[in-house]
């Protein structure tokens, strides 16, 4: 393969180029990909013209197909092809059964990593999702003619760790840097905000396939400041399908258990006599009955508000109860922005207009309006636009905590806390010479360990043996700008500090990651040790460019000459190493220089939050 | 460097939430992850650290509890932990009573009226407690800190009435 090319300290950053990024909205029914091309967000079409990509993938004998081509197979072959993976992934095999009890698909693997068995073998719902980016990355990468240099995915506001970090192992997996997990609102938010040049409080509305998103935002200047966050990962359009569904069967008489075509087709119909209710007073449904009698029945638009009308409800009192906890009432929210498929249902739109006391937006397509906020994100993360205003700050949608006595749980970051974030509590032991402690992580808002979701479980070993209640441990809870959570445990009164990081006991280690990775492609070996070698170098190029430009911007103000000296003579073995093929040796010279330049990057940081400040202080004067 | 400092805030009580807000996001902007996407990861740590802090101190400026708290920690007065029982009697039979206001709520026949007048009651008496508390905090010396943080730790009686208020609200309007 080629070798990375790599400029001379201080001429590092070429000023105007361009590097490729691209938003993707990771749907339950659909998703696209948009990206900023000549300072313009749009959605990117396929070779057939189409940006919608439905979110299906069939396992076929002869490959794996995705989209459209997949959608054919949806009823005829459903055990193999999976729909609304979305609502799959990050869950626990007992959470998608309880929720969802008539799939089509065969479950194995165990509790915690529930996989699908299809013809192509044993498949988790994490690999599906990564079918469904690799499709979209390669359409980028063919219609912006380049390597991506990485992807903004936008996920529910609501989703909780498990579910964020699937998402992540998915991008890992098609082989995509993720720059930013964005919340799918906040990105709406986004699209919406920049366009208008708005300032003041909106509210997001966010109803999609499978999920329900509040936020509630403060716009100023560039800054989108989200204030609270609430919803349901498990309420969208599929559940008016499925309340749908409930009613064509009893018209035609139709009971469970259906065959897996059967309750494919009966869904189908319902989902298009649906979309036929937006714009039309009644829909008809055709259905082929088993004994191979059609069914022919009506449905109007009264029927059918009926149905939907108490999840509408639902969808309105995590509304209020997100304006509460922004500390805001409903007359300070000037804008409210429809976003997500299942608002263009009619009475979505009179409810939502009706509760908030004023039109709601849906001037971008509510289908792609989430995309096109990614790609904008993407852009200015990219390093496209370093002069630009653009600043998130997103909150955790859900509070995350520790298990105490007595099965409670102890609350150590709440929800709507601004992220990233990082909190430590202190715990002690229980009983005399306790050495060990069961560190068990939770999220959600409820009091009982059993009404938590369970996020980690992981254990302190080598306290040094004391009288109940004398150790101190600290537990440290950190949670990055994509909303994941790392947790560790130090034992601090003996001075013996040990600690460790949470495993995951929902969805995929890093050892299955890899393996997958290996699986996937054919010469395993050689792919991987290649694929590796160009991310070290990426790396160190990154760190060779980066630490170039921040000596020619501050290295005469913030250096002594026998530190620059020290550095260049990292960088000048940096560089030299990292032309060979060494993976260890290249990541060996990148710990040399981030640890020789540590203090040189504090120092800049706190120089520019001076300067930050006293810029502040002017502009107030 | 204490987190008045990091806003270039005088350490006071009575601070301007909007300078406040304002100070907060220009820092953000300087430090935040986003504006490391692309950097090395020694960078991206570093802004995780610093951005994660300010988040913190504004989180803690922001709230008069808390804040009041860190002033008197400033001044070198710590609150009593909230094991320790607070021994005004006649404080704590006020509480008892307006719990009892508060689980009243639900059997009133104008629920909205309780509900209004229960948050009333708590603003008006958690509001003479504050000015109480503001006065008490213009002059720094250990007995009027004593007594300011003595005063912090009722407020906290109130705040988790609040809580509760919200809590009951929350379940008649969800039934």
């Amino acid at each position: 393969m080629a070798l990375l090319q790599i400029a001379e300290p201080g001429q590092s950053t070429v000023p105007h180029q361009h590097r490729l990024a691209a938003g993707i909205d990771l749907g339950t029914t659909n998703s696209l990909v948009a990206s900023v091309k000549s300072g313009l967000a749009e959605t990117l079409l396929d070779t057939d013209e189409q940006d919608i990509l439905p979110s299906i993938v069939s396992y076929q004998a002869d490959g794996v197909l995705v989209g459209q081509r997949a959608k054919q197979f949806a009823i005829t072959d459903p055990e193999n092809t999976i729909v609304s993976v979305k609502r799959l992934i990050g869950r626990s095999l007992a959470d998608i059964t309880s929720k969802y009890p008539t799939l089509p698909y065969k479950f194995c693997g165990d509790q915690q990593h529930p996989s699908l068995d299809t013809r192509r073998g044993e498949i988790n719902p994490v690999q599906v999702s990564a079918e469904i980016l690799s499709t979209l990355v390669a359409r980028a990468t063919s219609a912006l003619g380049g390597e991506l240099e990485g992807v903004v995915i936008t996920v529910p506001a609501y989703f909780d760790d498990a579910q964020r970090q699937s998402t992540k192992d998915a991008a890992t997996l098609a082989g995509v840097t993720v720059l930013r997990l964005l919340n799918e609102p906040t990105a709406a938010a986004v699209a919406y905000g920049l366009d208008s040049k708005q300032e003041g409080v909106i509210a997001v509305y966010d109803l999609g396939g499978g999920t329900f998103d509040i936020s509630i935002l403060r716009l100023t200047q560039g800054v989108f400041e989200v204030l609270a966050t609430g919803g349901d990962s498990a309420l969208g359009g599929d559940d008016f399908d499925n309340a749908l569904v409930a009613h064509l069967l009893a018209q035609a008489n139709l009971s469970r258990p259906l065959s897996s075509t059967m309750e494919r087709q009966v869904l189908n119909q319902a989902c298009a006599a649906k979309e036929t209710l937006s714009a039309a007073p009644s829909a008809t449904v055709n259905l082929t009955l088993e004994d191979g009698n059609e069914y022919v029945g009506t449905i109007n638009r009264t029927t059918f508000d009926g149905l939907i009308k108490a999840l509408i409800a639902k969808t309105l009192r995590s509304c209020r109860r997100s304006i509460k906890d922004a500390g805001v009432s409903v007359s300070d929210i000037c804008e409210v922005v429809m976003v997500g498929g299942s608002t263009r249902i009619p009475l979505v739109r009179s409810e939502v207009s009706q509760y908030f006391n004023r039109q709601a937006l849906t001037s971008i397509d509510p289908d792609k309006v989430v995309a096109i906020g990614a790609a904008i994100q993407a852009d200015v993360l990219a390093g496209n636009k370093p002069d630009s205003d653009l600043l998130l700050l997103d909150v955790i949608p859900l509070s995350l905590g520790l298990e105490t006595m007595g099965g409670l749980v102890e609350k150590v970051i709440s929800r709507n806390t601004t992220i990233p974030v990082a909190k430590a509590q202190e715990f002690t032991t229980f009983k005399d010479g306790q050495t060990a402690m069961a560190i068990h992580v939770l999220q959600g808002e409820r009091e009982l360990v059993d009404d938590c979701r369970s996020l980690a479980r992981f254990e302190l070993r080598g306290i040094p043996p004391m009288t109940a209640g004398a150790a101190h441990i600290r537990v440290t809870f950190k949670v990055d700008a994509d909303g994941l959570l790392s947790v560790s445990a130090m034992e601090k009164s003996s001075g013996v500090e040990s600690s460790i990081e949470v495993k995951p006991s929902f969805g995929l280690d890093e050892d299955d990651i890899i393996k997958m990775l290996k699986d996937s492609m054919t010469n395993a070996k050689e792919d991987m040790a290649a694929r590796m070698l160009k991310e070290q170098q990426v790396e160190a190029a990154r760190v060779y460019e980066n630490v170039g430009a921040a000596i020619a911007a501050d290295g005469d103000k913030l250096l002594t000459t026998d530190e620059l000296s020290a550095i260049n003579e990292s960088l000048e073995n940096l560089l030299t190493t990292s032309q060979t093929s060494e993976i260890a040796k290249i990541e060996k010279a990148i710990e040399q220089v981030d640890k020789i330049t540590a203090a040189f990057a504090e120092r800049r940081m706190d120089a520019s939050i001076r300067t930050a400040l006293a810029g502040h202080s002017v502009d107030e004067v | 460097m204490n987190y008045f400092e990091l806003f270039g805030l005088e350490a006071e009580f009575s601070l301007d939430l909007n300078e406040l807000s304002s100070a907060y996001q220009a820092l953000q902007k300087t430090v935040h992850p986003d504006r490391f996407a692309h950097s090395s990861s020694q960078e991206q740590l570093l802004s995780v650290q610093k951005s994660a802090e300010i988040n913190d101190a504004f989180n803690l400026l922001k709230q008069p509890i808390t804040r009041g708290e860190y002033i008197l920690k400033l001044r070198g007065t710590e609150l009593a932990s909230e094991q320790q029982t607070l021994q005004d009697v006649d404080f704590l039979m006020e509480q008892m009573e307006l719990h009892e206001m508060l689980g009243d709520i639900k059997h009133a026949s104008d629920v909205d009226a309780a509900l209004f007048a229960a948050q009333e009651t708590l603003d008006v008496q958690s509001q003479h407690l504050w000015q109480q508390f503001e006065q008490l905090l213009t002059d720094d010396n250990q007995q009027n800190n004593h007594k300011a943080a003595e005063l912090l730790r009722k407020l906290k009686f109130y705040k988790k009435l609040q809580i509760e208020l919200e809590r009951i609200e929350d379940a008649l309007f969800d039934d």
